[in-house]
Parts: structure tokens; sequence; C-alpha cells
């Protein structure tokens, strides 16, 4: 196995990027207003948190460099091979990327067609993606459940949950 | 105490129909709530009060009381079966719950927590019965030198939860304390981390960032875990003979059970800390102080037993300061006191004097509450432990809009649906990555509590932090956290050893 496929390489890289993400809200904090006569700054507790969180990547980054350049022992647990995160070599990180997609869309379309349409439309395809075929479950349980839980909320605990285009939906049911 | 009187009370309350129907009702509408991811016994109980109010005080107390007993067993039920704590309070639960739901052991995970709810609830209900004149004063001596350590050694519990690697599990609290910080600073209303986005200015609301970094992190996981054919469909072919646990899991928790309860009680007594926050601290108390910390999160019953029994001790705290003080303990506890205003009656140390008898007729329906809570648990358990075996590839989509759902409820905001969202890939790449989740939610809840107190601390002593010296509890907690952070590590590495010493065993066998 190549060092650079080991949990210990992927610690390494991950430990880099947490430095460049650090750095980044370190800045933020610059900018963040002053008061005088204050004791503690509002920059003060964020900066703190981001001095703790720098000196343990740190310790990260050093104990994942030693593991790699030196050579770890066959039992080390960062010896094993890390996770991939590669969607082209790994259908399964390829299909999370898309579900990852989809709530994004989700989020964008909750407004507009509302949380039932929304929801079957998102459960359909996420089904079919994951392999159920048989549309006597697929179609009724993707209608049903959002259904269901829209008439919870709304019958029940009063929340309002958007309809979107099933607008008359609402009505139809304020009216029963 | 006034026996008879107390006798009195709970004859009164066990014989009344109505406040048996409603806490019944309530213990019923509270588990039901609780298990779905979003929904809070807070939340249950705020919506519930307004049909409350055509009913006598005790009904009313009894159907409140039931919400809130029976929405935190609720979170424990999608902690276990489906990773994602359907309330705040059962955050730790899902570390032992979810696994042992994994091993095929979902009945036996629930009926640990139901049975741990049941006696955790009941021992802070007696807690609260003979204890609460004294608990409540020792709390009320707390001021912000005390919370800030308070919310220290609540950190100091990071140190035992963060798995193989501190350094990891570090970074992950360290990270969430910094997300908590995104908003309005408390003090001067400064914006950090806004960015110009103003649903940012009140922060990244806690209930969808919950729920995106458990429910739909293990949504996503769980979706590439099907397409690479790694995921195997659970049966729930485990045969549930009886709804309580079996003599030799009580006799193995009992001392989780005592102590979470405890824990639960004492935490919850303090006005600003509940449950989220008692049941880590039961948690890592419950594992450093266990013969074998290795076997912790690998899904014991002990771990269950030692949060579920944290969460509900904490119902009994949380009335010691509102009835003794008029202090709520808790949000659900803040609302019930709207509900004896409401009815006319002013908690507080004049309730003792004037309304004795309402004082102990109160410690009866929690009573009641907790007895309706392991009723409807019981009746419940066997259909619950069912849904494990619905098949995944129906599973994943419904966990999925339920949990969006959930999360825009909240605020009945969008943008919490796309901070659930975020959270969501942050916690599935943190997963992959083997970063721990656990930290961040506790960090999440104790951040705000750590930066009040420290800045109302130095504010009011001038700049001068070392005027903390001068605070012996204070000072008595920062030891205590120092000693669980030091025995945390010590255990860590214990287990390492272990792990690598199983490891070299297995493969000399092999």
């Amino acid at each position: 196995m190549k060092k650079t496929q080991t949990k210990a390489f992927a610690s390494l890289i991950s430990s880099l990027i947490l430095i460049a993400f650090e750095i980044w809200a370190y800045v933020q904090t610059l900018g963040f207003r002053v008061h005088k006569r204050a004791h503690v700054q509002p920059a003060t507790f964020p900066q703190i948190m981001i001095y703790g969180m720098f000196i343990f990547t740190v310790i990260l980054f050093v104990q994942s460099l030693i593991k790699v350049t030196r050579g770890m022992k066959e039992n080390d647990p960062e010896n094993e091979i890390s996770a991939s995160i590669n969607p082209f070599k790994n259908s399964g990180v390829a299909a999370a990327m898309f579900v990852i997609v989809l709530c994004v869309l989700y989020t964008f379309l909750f407004d507009k067609l509302g949380y039932v349409l929304v929801s079957a439309c998102i459960s359909v395809i996420m089904m079919i993606l994951i392999g159920k075929r048989d549309p006597k479950i697929i179609i009724p349980v993707s209608i049903l459940v959002p259904l269901i839980m829209w008439l919870i909320f709304y019958k029940l605990l009063t929340v309002n949950i958007p309809m979107g285009v099933l607008q008359p939906l609402r009505d139809l049911v304020d009216k029963i | 105490m006034n026996w008879s009187l107390l006798f009195d009370s709970y004859v009164n309350v066990f014989s009344n129909f109505q406040v048996i129907g409603m806490t019944l009702l309530g213990a019923l509408g509270g588990v039901l709530l609780g298990a779905i991811p979003g929904m809070t016994a807070t939340m249950g109980v705020a919506l519930l009060i307004p049909f409350s109010f055509g009913m006598d005080l005790i009904s009313s107390i009894g159907l409140l009381l039931g919400i809130y007993c029976g929405g935190m067993y609720g979170g424990s039920i999608s902690a276990i079966l489906i990773h994602a704590p359907g309330t705040p309070s059962a955050a730790a639960t899902l570390l032992d719950g979810y696994p042992m739901c994994q091993k095929g052991q979902a009945g036996r995970a629930l009926s640990v927590a139901m049975f741990s709810s049941f006696c955790g609830g009941v021992l802070g209900a007696l807690v609260m019965t003979f204890l609460s004149p004294i608990v409540a004063q020792m709390a009320m001596k707390f001021t912000s030198a005390e919370m800030l350590m308070l919310a220290f050694f609540g950190l100091s519990v990071i140190v035992s939860i963060s798995g193989k690697s501190i350094a990891k599990g570090l970074i992950s609290a360290f990270f969430g304390l910094l997300l908590a910080t995104v908003g309005q600073d408390p003090t001067y209303g400064a914006k950090r981390f806004v960015f110009g986005f103003r649903p940012l200015l009140s922060g990244f609301a806690f209930i969808p960032t919950l729920i995106g970094l458990f429910a739909i992190a293990e949504v996503i996981a769980g979706i590439e875990r099907i397409i690479s054919g790694e995921e195997k469909q659970q049966k729930s072919d485990e045969k549930i003979t009886s709804v309580l646990p079996d003599l030799k899991t009580i006799r193995q928790i009992w001392p989780n059970i005592i102590s979470g309860g405890l824990i639960g009680t004492l935490i919850g007594a303090i006005p600003g800390a509940g449950g989220d926050i008692a049941v880590f601290v039961s948690y890592g108390f419950n594992k450093s102080s266990s013969k074998h910390p290795e076997l912790w999160g690998t899904g014991i019953p002990n771990g269950v037993a030692a949060t579920e029994s944290a969460n509900n001790g904490c119902s009994g705290g949380a009335m010691i300061p509102l009835l003794s003080l008029g202090v709520p303990g808790d949000a659900v506890t803040a609302i019930l006191l709207g509900a004896f205003i409401m009815k006319g009656i002013q908690p507080g140390p004049m309730m003792y004097v004037n309304e004795l008898p309402t004082v102990y007729r109160v410690f009866a329906a929690l009573m009641l509450a907790n007895l309706a809570m392991l009723i409807v648990g019981c009746i419940g358990v066997r259909f619950f432990a069912k849904i494990v075996s619905v098949d995944k590839k129906m599973l994943y989509p419904i966990i999925l809009v339920v949990s969006l759902l959930g999360a825009f409820s909240i605020n009945k905001n969008i943008f919490d649906v796309g901070v659930c969202v975020l959270f969501g890939v942050i916690g599935y790449l943190m997963n992959k990555f083997e970063f721990p989740l656990s930290p961040i939610l506790l960090a999440l809840i104790l951040g705000p509590m750590c930066e009040q107190n420290f800045v109302r601390f130095v504010d009011v002593n001038n700049g001068n932090f070392w005027e903390i010296l001068h605070r012996p509890i204070a000072i008595g907690f920062f030891v205590v956290s120092i000693a669980t952070i030091l025995f945390s590590i010590y255990n860590q590495q214990k287990i390492n050893k272990a792990e690598a010493r199983n490891k070299n065993k297995d493969k000399n066998n092999a």
C-alpha cells in the first residue's frame, strides 16, 4: 500500500486544510468592531478558539508527518487505507455527491414548489438511485410520507409549511 | 415535611382519572414528538399549552409534564434507531444506542433507554420532593464565575468522547466553539462571521445543526454504503420477550442509572444548564469510572442507561428552582412557570407556605408523568424496534424528508434547511476522516454559556480574570475538570493499547 493511501496521509492533508481555514478565520476576526472601553473584545473569544484549534491542528500535523515519513507499525490504526472522496473512482462517493446536490436543490425549491411536492420528487429520485425499482412502492411511499408529515405539522402542531403549487390542497383541508 | 399531606396529595393525583388521562395523553404526544428529529419536548409543551387553558391546574400540569417526560424518552428512539437524536438531550444516547441497534439489539437498547429514563425520572422526582429547598439554595449561589467553570467542566467531557484521536476530538470541539460565535456577539452586538448575510445574525440554530450533523450525514453516508455494497440490511429478528430489560442487564446498568439520575438532577437544578449538558457529563463520568472504558461507544447498555437516566433526572431537577425560587431551570419549566401564573399561582418560596398542597400535587404529578412515560414506552417498544427492519432503500429518503421538515419547523425558516444540509455535508466529511461529531455538539451547547459568563465575569471584575481564584465553588469545578481531562486521557491511552493488542492477537490467530 502506498503511503498516500493511508489514514495518516489523509490526516496530514486534513491538518493542512484546517490550518488554511484557521488563518482565514483569524484574518476575519481582525475586522470585528472594537469597543474601546470593553475588557473583552468581540474578537477575543473567537480568537481564543482559533488558537486552541490551531494548537491541536499543529499537533495532528506533526503526528501525521512523523508517521508518514518514518513509517508505521502494521497494527497502527493510521496505517489503514483512508476513505476515498474521489467520485470518479468510487461509485458510492459519486452517489453521495449526487445526494448532496439534490439536497441543495431541495433547499432552493422548498419555498417555490412546496414541501410535499419537492419531498415526493427527491424521495422518488433517491429510491431509484439506490436501487428501488418497484413503482407500486416508490410512488405511494414518496407521496404519502410527506403528505402525512405535512398534515401532522399543519393540523396538529399548527406549523405552517410552504405548499407552493399545491396551495389548493391546503385550502381544501381548511374547508374540511 | 408534612407526610400526611404528601400522602393525601399522591392519593388525590393517582385517583383522579382526568389527571391520569391527560398525563397519559401528554406522555404519548411527548414520545411521538420527541421521536421526530427537530421536535423537542420544549416545542411540544409550547404547542400544547393552549389546550390546557380550560383544565384545572393539576390536569394541565400533568399534561405538560407528560409531554416533558415523554419527549425526553422519545428523543432516544430516533437516536437509537436512525442515528438522529430526536431532542438535544438524546444526543449522547446515540453513542452507544446506535451501535447496539447495528448489532441487532434495537429492542434491548430501547427497553434499556425506557427503563433508565423511568428510573432517572423517579430519582429526579424523589430528590425534588425531599431536597428541593436545599439544592435550590446551593444552585442559586452560582454567579458568572461558577457558570463559566461549570461550562468548562462540561467541555472537559469532550476528551472522553473524542474517540481514538484526542487531537481530532479537540479540533472538533474548538471548531464547534468557533461556530457558536457566529452571529452577533452577546455583549456588544458586533457582527462576527456574518459576511453581510442577515439570517446569520442570530448564528446557527442548534436543532438544524444537530439534525444535519447526525441525520443528514448518516443518510449521505448510508447511500454511499448502499451503492458501494457495504450496507447490510438490519433484521429485526431479535425476539423481544420482555419489554423491560432482563435482570442480568438491570444488574449491569443500575450503577449507571443511579449516578446518571443524580448527575441529571443536580445539573437540571442549575438554571440555564439542562439535559443536553447533563447527558454528556453523565456519559463522561460513567465512562471514566468504568472498569472497561474501551467498551463504551461500541454499543453497551451502560452507555444508554447513563445518558437516558440523566436526561430524565433533569426533569425533576429543573422543577426544583422553579417551585422553590420561581426561577425556571430550563425552557420547559419556563413554559410551566407561565402555566402556573396563568392559573393564579406564583411559584417561589411563598408557594411552600401558601400553596403547600399544590406543591405536593405537582411532585405527585411528576411521578405520574414518569409512570405514564413507562406505560407508553412499554406498549410502543415492540413497534418502535420494527422500524429498523424497514428496507434502508426506503428508509433513507424518508429520514431525509422528515429531518429537513424538522429543521424547517423550528423557526419556520428556509435558511435553517440550508444550515441543516450544510452541516450534513460537514458531518459526512468529518465522519469520513474520523473527526468525531459529538464534541461539536457539546461545544455548540456550551459555547454561548462559556462566552457570556466569561465576558460578564471579566467585566464585573474590571478585567481581572484572576479574581476567579477567590471563588471556591468555581475552583472546585476547575479542579474536577482537570482531573476529568487527565483521567480521560489515561483511559483513552489504555483503550488504544488494548485495541492494538487485540489486533495483534487477531493477526496471530489468523
